[in-house]
């Protein structure tokens, strides 16, 4: 798996696309009122699949450890939430928090993590 | 020498810019963009300490508030710029004091050509930019449309420069290029 993070709009899908060759058919982009389909070699925005868990009361984290077969060669990017000042919103924080621990327990599955920054590739693992 | 030089709030870029934009210059010119369209005494008063604080520093004060490359035709190119902020710039083209809440449509377009101009023109600049894009938070839309802005304008200067830095808690990280 390859994981690719970053703040919003720093092209990390642009990115995507062009390291892996990837067509928008093979694109799957997260909403926080949409289920994840691991089915897509390449998904988008899981901090917005987190939304999603905490709005439906699941928990993030346990469901991508039981489908690990599926996401396990999969191109995973996603937005680093957590950077930011604490939000006051409960909701938001809990989001911010739980999409951290799933950076971190994907970052140690994933063969490569990049991040990108103003459109450059930095590479962390 | 191009530089682009971004990261989160008070890290030390602004310091850390002029020292290089000193460096960069040398013995030759040295121009510093005030960015700052002031609206009251307050700001006033700030904009006069921020010129004491770069006083000696070798510094010449250009006023371009909007329209970075409206003052190529009065400065010596071969020169070194410093702009501090590319965050203010966009800011003052995005939103007018005279009209609350209204946004200029064209003003991201207009802001990223001008300073596309400038940054192919001259010999040394160093920009420094705000890095606002990691928080868990739904902005009201002009916001979102000012932060989609600034990342385009961020990612012109990230691939137009020959040199790219993000500052963290006083750290320098090198994306880009090398550092002298």
């Amino acid at each position: 798996m390859n994981l690719i993070i970053g703040g919003a709009y720093q092209g990390k899908l642009d990115y995507a696309k062009n390291k892996f060759s990837l067509s928008d058919a093979q694109i799957f982009h997260c909403t926080d009122n949409l289920d994840i389909d691991f089915n897509f070699i390449c998904i988008n925005h899981i901090e917005n699949f987190v939304l999603y868990c905490i709005k439906n009361n699941l928990n993030a984290l346990e469901i991508f450890r039981a489908n690990k077969p599926l996401w396990q060669d999969s191109i995973l990017i996603s937005n680093d939430i957590f950077c930011g000042v604490v939000p006051i919103s409960a909701e938001s924080r809990a989001w911010r928090e739980a999409t951290g621990h799933l950076l971190a327990y994907l970052s140690q599955e994933a063969e490569t993590v990049t991040r990108i920054f103003c459109g450059l590739e930095q590479k962390l693992k | 020498m191009k530089i682009f030089i971004s990261g989160g709030c008070k890290n030390g870029k602004s310091s850390f810019a002029q020292d290089i934009a000193k460096k960069l210059a040398g013995n030759s010119k040295l121009y510093y963009f005030a960015t700052m369209i002031p609206r009251d005494d307050e700001d006033r008063l700030r904009i006069k300490k921020h010129i004491q604080n770069r006083d000696g520093m070798g510094f010449e004060t250009i006023e371009v508030g909007k329209d970075i490359a409206s003052c190529l035709d009065k400065v010596d190119k071969e020169a070194t710029f410093l702009l501090d902020s590319v965050t203010a710039l966009l800011q003052n083209e995005m939103y007018s004091p005279d009209f609350e809440n209204y946004i200029d449509p064209n003003a991201i377009e207009r802001t990223k050509n001008s300073l596309l101009l400038f940054v192919k023109t001259v010999k040394n600049a160093v920009f420094v930019s705000d890095y606002i894009y990691s928080d868990a938070l739904t902005f009201e839309a002009s916001t979102e449309a000012y932060r989609a802005g600034l990342a385009k304008l961020d990612k012109m200067l990230a691939r137009e420069c020959d040199t790219v830095i993000e500052v963290c808690a006083g750290n320098v990280i090198l994306h880009k290029g090398v550092l002298e």
